[in-house]
């Protein structure tokens, strides 16, 4: 064989190009030829080392990246990463350069201390609280939030929740650590982020369905006095069990959400058109996200971003969101405008602004009387 | 084998992003190649700044098309095209007669690492390893660093070369044999 050949067949070998034939070969020639053999090993030894990458410069790097992205308005949004955006917000003033590393060491550094900062500034009262009770008594845990509000803290097992405006949360049964499954019991809106752990299921409670995940981000809707109850899943998985329908389960994927009517609300509409548009919707459907245009986070965990958003959805339906948005009480004096179909999409917007905007679409004419809205 | 491992971390990564919109893997992807694209976009635009800028927004565009990101078939070697096609452009514009040959592509190789415990090289033969790389012409160079560093095929490199596969083999094979005659020879002061 030439010297030429064994050259080829050696990159071929390093490349992961070779056939079995040419490793064959390779090594049968080797085995007269051991000072090559030597500076084979000595190459191949050097070309298996991988250098580990820089972590802490690939992280500055990536949250100027991020904060590149914002000016583009394509910044991705993820419900992981409220404490990240934060930080990307705060280093605008940094700009795409790198003539010094430390530049990229200070970003990196202040984008820590403002994550810690905003970690901590935003432990609401309820959990230090709880963060102190002894572990051996059982204590009543629970969070609460008004309507015009909503809170974002962690629980003892490190998952994080998103709790919306007018709802609770009663979290005693998450320990931090030890075996058993994890439940909480909830009424109203919540985003949970769990920390996943096969050992220990997490169980939602709700008083129509209890949701089971080992580790997952999902939305579970169920508000007592709203048509239905929903479960939408971000990412992950989970198991929907209806309690007035023993023995089904409904596993749902990512970008998925499951929508039951809401039972006990059900029979108390006496209103025509309500009954008819019941007639048409199953008690139990599994229907996907909804997202809006250029955005990445969908419509029903829009909230988690302090943000009000609505598609397609009746005017009675976006009045109780509102109602828990901006604490206040919406009537109807004109039946019909209940069933008109709005789009809409709020952050900072008052409630006079956001009920003008509505008005755009379709026509209708207002009052405010304290925390009371009439519309007719 | 280290191809495959590289090549199914990012397909994964690819798949969360296009599917679920993952932001955690969009970072992860982020980690895994700014790196190493950013070496090469170096190697052509001279300047570490303007390869990062354009390395960054390769990465943008990845995103904004994360719904269409499934259909690329091999994603590490779509975006060395891509980062290469906008240094080009960017060196193009800089310069309106400049043209870019892979004759003049000046990448630079990681320092040779190994870890206290399985240190199975004497300095002396990693230096002498360095030096022989360094010496390299850059041709052989940069195919030798996609080769080891970015774990690339040899029909990925000559695509992305617009190259043969023939010139790939022959170019890592004279590489390596120059390396390991390195080896072998005193070291020679530097200058």
């Amino acid at each position: 064989m030439s010297k030429e050949k064994i050259w080829h067949l050696f990159s071929r070998k390093l490349s992961g190009e070779a056939s079995q034939e040419e490793l064959a070969e390779l090594s049968l020639y080797l085995e007269d030829h051991p000072n090559l053999k030597f500076q084979m090993d000595a190459l191949g030894h050097v070309w298996q080392q991988q250098n580990q990458p820089d972590r802490d410069y690939l992280e500055a790097t990536y949250l100027l990246h991020l904060n590149r992205m914002k000016k583009l308005g394509v910044e991705p949004r993820h419900a992981d990463d409220v404490a990240e955006a934060e930080t990307a917000e705060h280093v605008k003033t940094v700009s795409f350069l790198y003539r010094h590393k430390y530049m990229v060491a200070a970003a990196a550094f202040v984008a820590i201390f403002i994550a810690a900062f905003f970690v901590f500034s935003n432990r609401n009262p309820q959990t230090e609280m709880t963060a102190e009770a002894s572990p051996a008594q059982v204590k009543q845990q629970t969070v609460v939030t008004q309507y015009g509000t909503n809170k974002n803290f962690k629980l003892p097992d490190g998952s994080v929740v998103w709790l919306n405006a007018g709802s609770k949360l009663d979290f005693t049964n998450v320990s931090e650590t030890g075996d058993g499954t994890r439940e909480v019991y909830l009424t109203g809106e919540a985003f949970f982020d769990v920390v996943k752990n096969p050992k220990r299921p997490f169980i939602i409670h709700t008083s129509s369905i209890d949701v089971k995940v080992l580790g997952t981000k999902f939305n579970v809707k169920a508000y007592p006095n709203d048509k239905t109850v929903e479960t939408s899943l971000v990412q992950g998985s989970v198991e929907v069990f209806v309690k007035n329908r023993p023995g089904e389960k409904y596993l749902l994927k990512p970008n998925q959400k499951l929508v039951l009517l809401n039972e006990q609300e059900a029979p108390e509409i006496g209103k025509k058109t309500e009954i008819n548009k019941n007639a048409n919707l199953a008690i139990i459907a599994i229907k996907h996200l909804t997202y809006g245009k250029n955005d990445t986070l969908s419509i029903e965990t829009s909230w988690i971003r302090n943000k009000l958003e609505f598609k397609d959805e009746t005017f009675a339906e976006i009045a109780k969101k509102m109602e828990r948005w901006y604490d206040v009480t919406i009537t109807f004096k004109t039946r019909e405008l209940e069933t008109e179909e709005l789009n809409g999409d709020f952050s900072k917007e008052t409630l006079r602004q956001a009920l003008d905007a509505l008005r755009f679409t379709t026509n209708f004419n207002y009052k405010i009387d304290g925390k009371t809205v009439t519309i007719y | 084998m280290p191809h495959q491992n590289l090549n199914n971390s990012v397909r994964d990564l690819q798949r969360r992003i296009a599917v679920y919109e993952d932001e955690a893997a969009y970072k992860e992807l982020f980690i895994l190649l700014f790196q190493s694209l950013t070496r090469f976009a170096e190697g052509i635009v001279q300047s570490k700044e303007t390869a990062e800028e354009i390395v960054s927004d390769v990465f943008i565009s990845i995103w904004n098309d994360r719904a269409k990101l499934n259909a690329i078939e091999n994603l590490q070697l779509y975006m060395f095209v891509a980062v290469k096609n906008n240094a080009v452009r960017k060196v193009k514009q800089l310069n309106r007669r400049a043209t870019v040959s892979i004759d003049q592509v000046n990448v630079e190789m990681d320092s040779l690492y190994q870890t206290p415990e399985e240190k199975l090289l004497s300095n002396e033969t990693v230096e002498k390893i360095e030096t022989a790389i360094n010496q390299l012409p850059q041709r052989a160079k940069l195919i030798l660093k996609l080769a080891k560093e970015d774990r690339m095929r040899y029909k990925d490199i000559a695509l992305l070369l617009n190259i043969s596969v023939k010139t790939v083999d022959n170019q890592l094979a004279i590489a390596l044999r120059r390396l390991a005659a390195a080896i072998s020879e005193p070291l020679r002061k530097k200058k």
